[in-house]
Parts: structure tokens; sequence; C-alpha cells
């Protein structure tokens, strides 16, 4: 058995001095389910990251780009993998009941993945775009997350996820060279993916926020959101592209992209499940689980064969 | 090109090639992981470098090919033209050529562990047994444990499959 705190005060105080907190420590139980929301989300994400990626494989515009999808699939599975486990280890709900949840459309994910993929220019943008704020976000917790697990798989989901953003610039240089179809068939998916993925960060922290007051993120959304922009507006400006909001000012004194004002109705939406793509991505994604059945009770029934396998 | 300044050439090559780090990985070196297998210097002064990928369908060759060939060509007085990278169909790449920095920086840096044959796995972090939860991962050189005492999550690499 871990370590106990006499009161909240002792454990905020701990969390305060830059503590770590290990999973059979006796947490407070708001703490505990504070964390196991965080990295259910991020694990849900994962898994309905890597299925949309993984129906870009047979899609893909040639060997080099379908490898790289290919790879980016495996990676946000097993990604996936790594954060059930962590999360089950909190002993809040098991494996199978996370995704039980998840496949009934009970517990969320990111905003992002409720919206479609149409084209490989939403691809591209999703990779450049969507990876971005997912990484930028990632390292915000990851700094100084104070959930000892979860920071420790960070680290390596981290470094995977900055390989992704290389591909990803690949994908974008690719295409910002290519034909005036391609360009305009990427500026279209610009202009449909700029708000969910600015929205991925979330409105502004609440001033109460107990992510930020258990030190299990370290920044605040907003200041995430400004470093998101900050980075790809002029990127996008430099490749000649256009930015979808009427409202992003400059600020020559501080060499500033400024955002408009954002509405936040459409990531309500994607929270109550009721996104432009949610119901069918639930429904493909629990279809899913039920069609790769029989793979997973074949490496239960096989396990010595696996194993041989493997050496 | 005289066999003493091939030799030191070779050698300042081989430096170049250990600065590169595996994309996935910062701070492994390829070497470390033992994807070198060899560097060649031509009478003519051409320049072949032998790299041995962890798995063939690895995404990260391309990277990693022109990274080895920009460090490689920066050596001095090399002509960029003259240098090739070539991913080799042989040997196979096994755990066996992970150095044991390679070892040590994995677990350290990334709680990740290396699995030889059918040896049991240590924990990175308590050193106990580990047991296994999947033979795959984020990635096909790798699968997923878990430590029975510490309850740690770990990534092993592993060779095959």
């Amino acid at each position: 058995m871990g370590r106990t705190w006499e009161s909240l005060d002792d454990f905020e105080a701990f969390l305060d001095q830059g503590g770590t907190v290990e999973v059979d420590d006796d947490m407070p139980n708001a703490y505990r389910l504070a964390v196991f929301a965080f990295i259910e989300m991020h694990a849900n994400s994962e898994l309905m990251g890597g299925l949309t990626e993984r129906d870009w494989i047979p899609r893909s515009p040639g060997l080099r780009h379908k490898m790289s999808v290919l790879a980016k699939t495996q990676d946000e599975i097993g990604h996936g993998h790594l954060l059930y486990m962590v999360a089950a280890d909190m002993a809040v709900k098991t494996r199978q009941r996370m995704l039980e949840d998840l496949f009934a459309g009970r517990s969320k994910f990111h905003n992002v993945f409720h919206y479609r993929a149409k084209t490989w220019g939403d691809q591209v943008a999703i990779s450049f775009l969507v990876d971005a704020a997912a990484l930028t976000s990632q390292q915000a917790v990851f700094k100084k997350c104070s959930y000892g697990p979860y920071r420790r798989i960070l680290k390596r989901i981290i470094a995977e996820e900055g390989f992704h953003m290389r591909m990803g610039e690949e994908r974008v240089l690719l295409i910002a060279e290519g034909t005036e179809t391609q360009r305009q068939m990427f500026q279209q998916s610009i202009n449909d993916w700029w708000w969910p993925a600015l929205q991925l960060f979330g409105p502004d922290s609440k001033p109460d926020d107990v992510l930020l007051r258990w030190h299990i993120k370290s920044e605040r959304n907003e200041v995430l959101r400004a470093q998101w922009v900050q980075k790809f507006v002029p990127m996008l400006l430099s490749y000649g592209f256009s930015i979808p909001d009427p409202g992003l000012t400059y600020e020559a004194e501080t060499d500033n992209w400024i955002a408009g004002p954002i509405d936040w109705e459409p990531l309500k939406l994607t929270m109550d499940m009721e996104g432009p793509d949610s119901a069918r991505r639930i429904a493909e994604a629990a279809a899913n689980w039920d069609d790769t059945r029989w793979v997973r009770d074949a490496m239960d029934r096989a396990p010595e064969r696996s194993k041989r396998a493997a050496t | 090109m005289s066999r003493i300044a091939s030799a030191v050439t070779a050698i300042r090559i081989r430096d170049a090639v250990a600065a590169v780090d595996d994309p996935e990985y910062p701070g492994i070196s390829i070497v470390d992981l033992g994807l070198l297998e060899s560097i060649d210097i031509g009478p003519d002064g051409d320049i072949t470098i032998g790299l041995i990928p962890t798995f063939s369908g690895c995404p990260a060759l391309a990277m990693i090919a022109d990274e080895v060939h920009a460090a490689v060509s920066a050596v001095n007085e090399l002509d960029a033209n003259r240098v090739e990278v070539r991913w080799l169909n042989t040997p196979a790449w096994t755990v066996d050529r992970i150095s044991k920095t390679g070892r040590d920086t994995m677990a350290q840096e990334f709680t990740l562990a290396v699995r030889n044959k059918l040896e049991p796995v240590a924990c990175p972090r308590c050193g106990d047994e580990t047991t296994e939860d999947s033979l795959f991962g984020s990635s096909r050189c790798r699968a997923i444990h878990l430590c029975p005492s510490c309850a740690e999550v770990i990534e092993v690499m592993r060779s095959g499959a």
C-alpha cells in the first residue's frame, strides 16, 4: 500500500510541492475520478482516431503514404491500449466497461472525431492541424502531471506523436506544392477543420478548474489555444492558404495572431454526441469491435503460439 | 584515398550516423538500436552506408535514410552525390543488436524494456517479472506488458513477427 494523506489540504500541499501520485497511493476519491475521466477520454480519442486513420489505408495516394497511415493507425490503437490499461488500474471501471460505454455513446472523446474526413485533403489537415493541437495539449499535461503512471506513458506517446507531426508537415508541403485542384481541396479542408481543431483545446479554463488545481494539466486552455493559433496562422499564410476566421487580427507590437470570437455551440453538440458525424462514428466503432472479436478470441486461445511467433 | 585516411573517414562517418536518433525516440541513436550494418568506402571515394530495418514495413525508413544521408554528407569534404544510404535485406534485425547504452536509455527515459527470445521481461521500474498483455503494441516491434508488482504499463521491444 502506498502513501496516505490526513486531509485534502495535506494532499493538495503535496501536489503543490510537485509531488507525484502513484497508483497504490490512497488518493482522494475526487482526484481519482478526475484523473480517470481525463485518461479515459484520452484513451477513447486514441481509439476513435485510429479508426478514422484506418479508413485511409486503402485510399492513400501512394505506397509511402500508405505505410505512414498504416503505422499511424497502429500507433493510435497502441496508445489507446496503453491508456486503457493505465485507466483500468485506477479501479474505477474495467477496460471492458470503458469500451462498452464508448460504443454505447456514454463516454466522451475529442470533438474532432465527431466530424467526417471526406477527402485526402481532410486527412492531411487532420495530421497537421488536429495532431498539433492534441500534441500541444499533451505536452502541457506531460510537463508536470501529478499522476505518475499517466505522465510516464505520455512521454512515449508524445515522442511518437512528434513523429506523426513530421509526417504531417511532409504531407502539407507536398499538397501545397501540388496542382491548383489539390490546393483548392486543401483550402476546403482548412475551412472545414480549422474551427474543430481550435476547439479541441476547449473553452477558457475556469478559475476553479480542478485539473489545474491538482496539477493534472499545467497550462490553461486559452494559453495553449493561443500558442497553436500563433504557430499555424503564419505557416498556412506562408503556403498561400487563407484562414476561415473573419475576426482574426494581427497585433504588430507583440507580433501575435489573435483568433476572432469563437462559437462554442459546435463543441457542446459533440460533447452531447450530437456532432455532424457522432452517430455514424460510434456505430462504426461498435461494429468494428464486433467484427474483430474472432481475432481477440484467437489470441486468447493460443497464448503459446503467440509466444512462439514472437521469438 | 589512403588506408589511414579511409579509416579516419570511416570513424567520422560512424559518428555522424550515431548522431541520428530514432524518429520516435529522441535521445536514442540508431547505432545503439543496431541499425548500422556497414560503411563501405570505395577506391574512388564513393560511400555506401548499409542499414538494417527493425521491421521491413517500418514507416520511418525514408525519414531515417534522409537523415543519415544528410549527416554523412556533412562530414568533411564529402560529396553528397557520392553518398548512398541503402536498406539491406540481410541480416535480419533482432534485439541482440541493441547496445547496452540503448537498453539503459530506453529503460530510464521511456520505461521501455527489451525481450530476449522467450526470457521473462523485467520491469524497468521495479525489476520484477512482467506479464504480456498483448503481443502487439503501438508498433510492430513492440509488445505491451504489465508489471503485477508495481502496476506499471510497459512497452517491450522484441524481434520477429
